[in-house]
C-alpha cells in the first residue's frame, strides 16, 4: 500500500471528498499509517485528543465506559474517519476505539492537522461543511424525536 | 595592574630583557664584519689590492692584537695564519663570508626563538592577571561589564600587546645598533654618501611617524567599535529568542548593517593612510640609491672612492632601510600598544574589587572552618543599583539552624536579604555578622562551602549535568597532583596557578562520600529530591556509552538486548522491532543506514556527506544501484515538489516533512525538469549527489512512496558488504562503527543499544510500548544507576539550554544541595514549579537539611510551612513585618 491507495481512502471520506487530490496527497503523506492489534486501543474516553485516525483496512468498535463496564455504541468500518471531534473541540475522548482484528489506519496528528486547516481554506470549508451538516442531521433527529 | 606598559613589561621581564641586549650586542662585531668582508673580496682578492706589492701570496687569518704603547707597545701574535695565493685568498675570504653568514642567521635565529619565548610568557602572564583580576569582580562590578567585551579583549585584543612584548626593548636595541653600525660603516667609506644617507633617513623618522599617528588614532577608535561589534553579536546571540518574540530582527539587522559600515569606513581610512606612509617610505628608501649611484659613482670616476668601497656602500645600504623600516614600525607598533595596554588596564580597573585575603585557598591540612551562629544583621540599608531603596532599617538577631522564609507582594526586598546573605550583593550599609565575623570579611574557602544559594536567574554553564553539579565541590585536595616538568617551570616562570587540572579537584568529603560512584549516586538522590530522577533515566537511554567508563553497563546491554527481544516475541510484538540483521535489508532503517549497516564515527560518512563520499558511490556503482537510486531520489524530489508546492517557504510542515530545505526546492524544480528531460546524464555530479542524498533518508514504511523493491535491498545489502570490506581495507578504517549482536555500539545512544534494530513505524504507540520494556528491563537488571550515570553525562549546552527552565532551576538548586551547606538560601525558585510540586520539594529539602539552615524567599505565605520555617516574616514595602515566629528570640524593626 503507498500513497496513492491512502489517497484513494481519503477521498472516500465524506469530509475529504471536494479536497484536491494533491492537497490529499499533503495530508497522507503528513500522517503515519499504523497498524492496531486486535483488542488494542486508538484512544481511551477521556484521553486528551491528539489525532484524528482514517481507517484503512479493517474494523474497529466504540465503546463507552459506563459504571457497568464497556458498552458497545457503533462500528467503524473501512474509510472512516475517527477522533475529529476531540481534535476540532479540543475535549476529552468522548469514546474508546479499539480494534477488532488487525487494523490499519492512517494517524492525523492534530498539530498538523490543524496547520493544514490554516492553510488551505479550501480544507477548512470542507470540514465545516462535513460538521454543519452532522448539525443539521442532529437537530432533525432532535425535531423528530419531539 | 601598572599603567605603563614598559614598566609592566620590565618588571616582570628584567633578566630575559637583558639577556637578549647582550647576544644583540654580541652580535654586532659579526654583523659588521659581514658588511666588510665583501669589500675586502673585490678589493684584495678579486682586484688583487693584496698582491701589489709582488708577492706571490698574503697571509690570511693572521690573527693578532696591537698593544698599545703604555704596554709597552709591540705586536703579540695569537694566530700566524696561512700563505695564500689570489684564488686561494679569494675563496677564503668567500668562505669566511659564509661564515658570517651562518653566524649571523644563528644569531638571528636564537634572538628570535628568545624573543617569542618572552613575548609569550609575557603574554600568557598578562592573560593569566587580566582573569585573575576577573575572578575578583565584586558582584557590582560585574554587572556592569559586557561578559563578551571582556572576553574579547583577553582573548584577541591583548595578543598584539604579547606580540610586542617580545619586541619591546631588544628590537629597538638590534636595529638601532644595526642601522648605526651601518651608517658608520657608510660614513667611515665616505663621508658625502653617509651625509645623504642621514639626510633621508632624519626625513623618514620625523614625518613618517606623524603620519602614523593619525593612522593609530583611527586603530583605536576601531579596536573600540569592533570590541562593541563582538558585544553585540554575542547579545543578539544569547538573546535570539527575544529577538524573534518581538519581531526585532529586522531592526538588529539594521543596527548591525550601521555598525559594520562604519567599522568599514574607518578602516577603508585607515588603509588609505597606511598606504600614503607605505608610498612616502618607499619613495625615500629608494631615492637614496640613485644618490649612491650617482654622487658614489662620480667619486669613485674622479677616483676619491674606490669600486670596492663603492660596492660595500651600496651593500650596506642595501641593509639600511630595513633595520629603519622596521624601527619606524616599532614606534608605531609601541604607540599602538601602549594605548591598547592601557585601555585594557583601564577596562580591568574597576573602583572596587575583592581582597585577595577574600579568595585565598584554605591552607592545606586545615579542616574547613563551619558557619558559626548567631546571625546578626544590624540596621541592614540596601539600595539598587540606582539608589532606589529596597530595605531599610532590617535588624535580628538569630542563633543556628535558622529556618526563615521571605515573603513579598511586589517587593524586591526579600530577594536583596537573601542575596547579601549569599553575598551577591556586597554594597550595603549595616552590618552583617556570623558569630563575630562580619560577613564581608568572610573567606570564600568559608562562604563557599558552607552557604549554598540558588536563584530564580539559574547560573550554568556549557558540559554535562554531573559537572554542573558537582560544582559546588571543585576544592583542591590534598592528594591534588602538582605541575610538573616543563608545564610547572612555566608556571613559575610567569607566576601562573601551579595547580594541575583534572584529579584532584573533587571534594568528596564536603558530599560526604568516598568515590565517584558513590558521589554519582548521592547526585542521583538529590536529583530525585528536585524532581529531575525520571528525566535523568530518560537523558540516560538516550545517551552513548562509554565502554571504558561503564564496563559493566556495556557488558549487560548485550544481555539486555536479547532479553528485549525474547520478551517481545513472548508477548507476540517482535514486529514492534525490526532487528538488525547483517544478511537482510532492514526496512525501518534509511537506505543509508542500510548501506552502512552501523552509525557514522566520521563526517563524511553522516548525512548529505555519505552521497558525496566517493567510497560509498564506489560500492553503489559496483552493484549496478547508483543510478536507480539516483532515479529514486529524482522521484522523491519530483513528488516533494508536488505535495509541498503549495506551502508558503518556512511553513512548520514544511520543516518537518519534507526532504527538501524550502530554500532548495526551486533548485530541485530545476534538477527533475532536466532529469525528466534528459535523465541521469543530463546532471552534474554535485546535482547526482543531491538526489542521491534524498534517497539515502528514505524509509519505505514512513514515507510509502512505493519506491524501493526486492531487487533494489538485496542490491543495498550486498553493496553493505562490499563497503565493509572496502572500509576495512582504507584509510576511513573505524569511520562507521558496526552493528554487532555480541558487542555494544558506542556511538549509538543507549536506548538503541538495547533495541538493536529500529522501531516500527507502522505499529501504533510503538515506543511508549517499547521504552516501558526496556526501563522495566533496567530495573530487573539492576542497571538503573548505571544508566542514570549516563544521563550525568549530558551535556547541558551553553548555559544550560538543552534543559527546561524547569529543570535548570532544579538543577541549580541540587548544585547547593550537594554540598550539604550549612546554610541554604532559596531565592524565589520555586515559582519556576506548581505548588504542589514545591510544596513537596521543599518538604524534602527541610528533611535533607535537618539541623541546618535555611532561608527562603517565596511567592506566598501558603508555601511557608510551620513544619520547615520557624519564622516567617512579610516585607511591605521596604519594612519586614514579623508574621510568625516560633521561638520569638529576636524583633525585627
Amino acid at each position: 500500500m503507498t500513497l496513492e491507495t491512502e489517497v484513494q481512502s481519503l477521498r472516500q471520506v465524506p469530509m475529504f471528498r471536494d479536497i484536491d487530490p494533491a492537497r490529499l496527497k499533503l495530508l497522507a503523506f503528513t500522517s503515519e499509517r499504523v497498524t492496531f492489534a486486535n483488542g488494542q486501543r486508538f484512544f481511551t474516553q477521556g484521553d486528551v485528543g491528539d489525532a484524528a485516525y482514517v481507517i484503512l483496512d479493517g474494523a474497529a468498535d466504540v465503546l463507552l465506559e459506563t459504571a457497568h463496564g464497556q458498552l458497545k455504541v457503533a462500528e467503524f468500518g473501512r474509510n472512516a474517519l475517527i477522533g475529529e471531534m476531540a481534535v476540532l473541540a479540543e475535549t476529552p475522548r468522548s469514546a474508546t476505539i479499539m480494534a477488532v482484528g488487525d487494523v490499519v489506519a492512517l494517524r492525523i496528528d492534530k498539530r498538523v492537522f490543524i496547520e493544514l486547516l490554516a492553510q488551505f481554506p479550501q480544507m477548512a470549508i470542507a470540514v465545516m461543511r462535513e460538521i454543519a451538516t452532522r448539525l443539521e442531521r442532529t437537530n432533525a433527529r432532535l425535531a423528530s424525536r419531539n | 595592574m601598572e599603567r605603563n606598559l614598559f614598566r609592566y613589561v620590565w618588571r616582570l621581564s628584567r633578566r630575559d630583557q637583558l639577556i637578549i641586549f647582550a647576544v644583540v650586542l654580541a652580535s654586532l662585531p659579526f654583523y659588521y664584519w659581514s658588511l666588510d668582508l665583501p669589500k675586502r673580496i673585490v678589493n684584495e682578492a678579486i682586484q688583487g689590492g693584496a698582491f701589489r706589492s709582488g708577492l706571490p701570496t698574503t697571509d690570511f687569518l693572521k690573527l693578532g692584537v696591537e698593544l698599545p704603547s703604555y704596554l709597552g707597545g709591540g705586536y703579540v701574535s695569537i694566530h700566524d695564519g696561512y700563505k695564500v695565493g689570489q684564488i686561494g685568498l679569494l675563496f677564503g675570504l668567500s668562505s669566511l663570508f659564509l661564515f658570517f653568514v651562518l653566524v649571523n642567521g644563528a644569531f638571528k635565529y636564537w634572538i628570535n626563538v628568545a624573543k617569542g619565548a618572552l613575548g609569550e610568557r609575557m603574554l600568557r602572564r598578562l592573560r593569566f592577571d587580566l582573569f585573575a583580576i576577573v575572578l575578583r569582580f565584586t558582584p557590582e562590578t560585574q554587572k556592569t561589564v559586557k561578559s563578551s567585551e571582556t572576553a574579547t579583549m583577553i582573548k584577541d585584543e591583548v595578543e598584539p600587546i604579547g606580540g610586542f612584548i617580545g619586541d619591546a626593548f631588544s628590537q629597538p636595541l638590534l636595529l638601532g645598533s644595526q642601522a648605526i653600525t651601518a651608517m658608520t660603516f657608510i660614513m667611515l667609506q665616505n663621508v658625502w654618501l653617509g651625509l645623504i644617507a642621514g639626510g633621508i633617513v632624519a626625513i623618514q623618522f620625523t614625518v613618517i611617524p606623524r603620519m602614523r599617528r593619525v593612522q593609530l588614532r583611527l586603530g583605536k577608535q576601531r579596536q573600540i567599535l569592533s570590541r562593541r561589534l563582538a558585544g553585540k553579536v554575542s547579545e543578539v546571540v544569547d538573546d535570539l529568542e527575544a529577538v524573534h518574540d518581538n519581531d526585532a530582527t529586522a531592526y538588529e539587522r539594521a543596527d548591525v548593517s550601521e555598525r559594520l559600515y562604519t567599522l568599514f569606513d574607518l578602516r577603508f581610512r585607515i588603509y588609505k593612510w597606511k598606504f600614503m606612509v607605505k608610498f612616502l617610505n618607499n619613495l625615500l628608501a629608494q631615492i637614496t640609491p640613485f644618490f649612491f649611484y650617482a654622487v658614489g659613482g662620480y667619486f669613485a670616476l674622479k677616483g676619491t672612492l674606490d669600486i670596492g668601497q663603492l660596492v660595500a656602500v651600496i651593500a650596506a645600504y642595501r641593509d639600511l632601510p630595513p633595520p629603519l623600516k622596521e624601527l619606524i614600525d616599532w614606534d608605531q607598533q609601541r604607540l599602538d600598544v601602549q594605548i591598547k595596554y592601557e585601555q585594557v588596564v583601564q577596562q580591568f580597573s574597576p573602583d572596587r574589587l575583592l581582597s585577595e585575603e577574600t579568595l585565598a585557598p584554605l591552607p592545606p591540612g586545615v579542616e574547613p572552618p563551619r558557619l558559626q551562629g548567631p546571625v546578626a544583621l544590624t540596621d541592614l540599608h540596601i539600595t539598587d543599583s540606582h539608589g532606589m531603596v529596597l530595605v531599610e532599617h532590617l535588624s535580628f538577631t538569630r542563633d543556628l539552624p535558622m529556618r526563615i522564609a521571605l515573603v513579598a507582594q511586589d517587593s524586591a526586598a526579600p530577594g536583596a536579604v537573601a542575596r547579601v546573605l549569599a553575598r551577591r550583593i556586597t554594597e550595603y550599609r549595616g552590618a552583617v555578622t556570623f558569630g563575630d565575623v562580619e560577613l564581608s570579611r568572610m573567606p570564600e574557602h568559608l562562604t563557599g562551602r558552607r552557604i549554598a544559594y540558588a536563584g530564580p536567574e539559574p547560573v550554568l554553564f556549557a558540559g554535562s549535568l554531573r559537572e554542573n553539579l558537582v560544582y559546588g565541590l571543585r576544592h583542591r585536595q590534598r592528594d591534588a597532583p602538582e605541575l610538573t616538568g616543563v608545564r610547572r617551570m612555566e608556571a613559575l616562570r610567569t607566576e601562573a596557578a601551579m595547580d594541575a587540572t583534572g584529579e584532584g579537584w573533587l571534594d568528596l568529603e564536603l558530599a560526604g562520600v568516598d568515590d565517584a560512584t558513590a558521589l554519582d549516586e548521592r547526585l542521583t538522590d538529590v536529583l530525585e529530591l528536585v524532581g529531575l530522577r525520571e528525566s535523568l533515566l530518560k537523558l540516560g537511554m538516550w545517551g552513548l556509552v562509554d565502554p571504558e567508563r561503564y564496563p559493566r553497563l556495556a557488558e549487560k546491554v548485550v544481555e539486555a538486548r536479547k532479553i528485549v527481544r525474547q520478551r517481545l516475541e513472548e508477548q507476540g510484538l517482535s514486529n514492534l522491532i525490526e532487528p538488525f540483521d547483517f544478511e537482510l535489508y532492514n526496512n525501518q532503517a534509511t537506505v543509508a543506514e542500510n548501506l552502512l549497516f552501523g552509525v557514522p564515527v566520521h563526517a563524511d560518512f553522516m548525512g548529505e556527506a555519505l552521497a558525496e563520499n566517493r567510497l560509498a558511490t564506489r560500492v553503489l556503482d559496483a552493484e549496478d544501484v547508483l543510478d536507480s537510486l539516483i532515479n529514486m531520489g529524482a522521484g522523491i524530489a519530483a513528488t516533494m515538489n508536488e505535495i509541498f508546492r503549495d506551502l508558503p517557504p518556512g511553513h512548520p510542515l514544511f520543516e518537518q516533512f519534507s526532504f527538501i530545505d524550502a530554500d532548495d526546492i526551486a533548485d530541485f524544480d530545476d534538477i527533475v525538469a532536466r532529469w525528466k528531460s534528459r535523465g541521469i546524464t543530463g546532471l552534474s555530479p554535485d546535482e547526482r549527489a543531491r538526489l542521491l542524498a534524498l534517497t539515502l533518508d528514505y524509509i519505505e514504511p514512513k514515507h510509502r512512496l512505493g519506491l524501493l523493491n526486492d531487487d533494489l535491498r538485496q542490491a543495498l545489502v550486498r553493496a553493505r558488504k562490499r563497503l565493509h570490506a572496502a572500509l576495512d581495507e582504507s584509510a576511513y578504517v573505524g569511520a562507521v562503527e558496526f552493528y554487532d549482536p555480541d558487542r555494544l555500539t558506542a556511538a549509538a545512544p543507549l536506548r538503541n543499544n538495547l533495541a538493536f534494530g529500529r522501531m516500527s513505524h507502522s505499529m501504533a504507540d510503538a515506543l511508549p510500548r517499547i521504552t516501558a520494556q526496556t526501563t522495566e528491563l533496567i530495573d530487573e537488571l539492576g542497571l538503573r544507576l548505571d544508566v542514570e550515570r549516563v544521563g550525568l553525562d549530558y551535556q547541558i549546552g551553553p548555559a544550560g539550554r538543552l534543559l527546561s527552565a524547569e529543570h535548570r532551576v532544579a538543577v541549580y538548586i541540587a548544585r547547593g544541595l550537594i554540598k550539604n551547606p550549612d546554610m541554604l538560601i532559596l531565592d524565589g525558585v520555586f515559582s519556576a514549579f506548581g505548588e504542589n510540586h514545591a510544596r513537596a520539594m521543599l518538604t524534602a529539602i527541610s528533611e535533607r537539611m535537618a539541623g541546618r539552615s535555611i532561608v527562603a524567599v517565596l511567592h506566598g505565605e501558603a508555601l511557608a510551612d510551620p513544619g520547615v520555617f520557624d519564622m516567617l516574616v512579610r516585607f511591605e514595602g521596604v519594612h519586614p513585618v514579623v508574621v510568625r515566629d516560633q521561638h520569638g528570640a529576636s524583633a525585627a524593626g
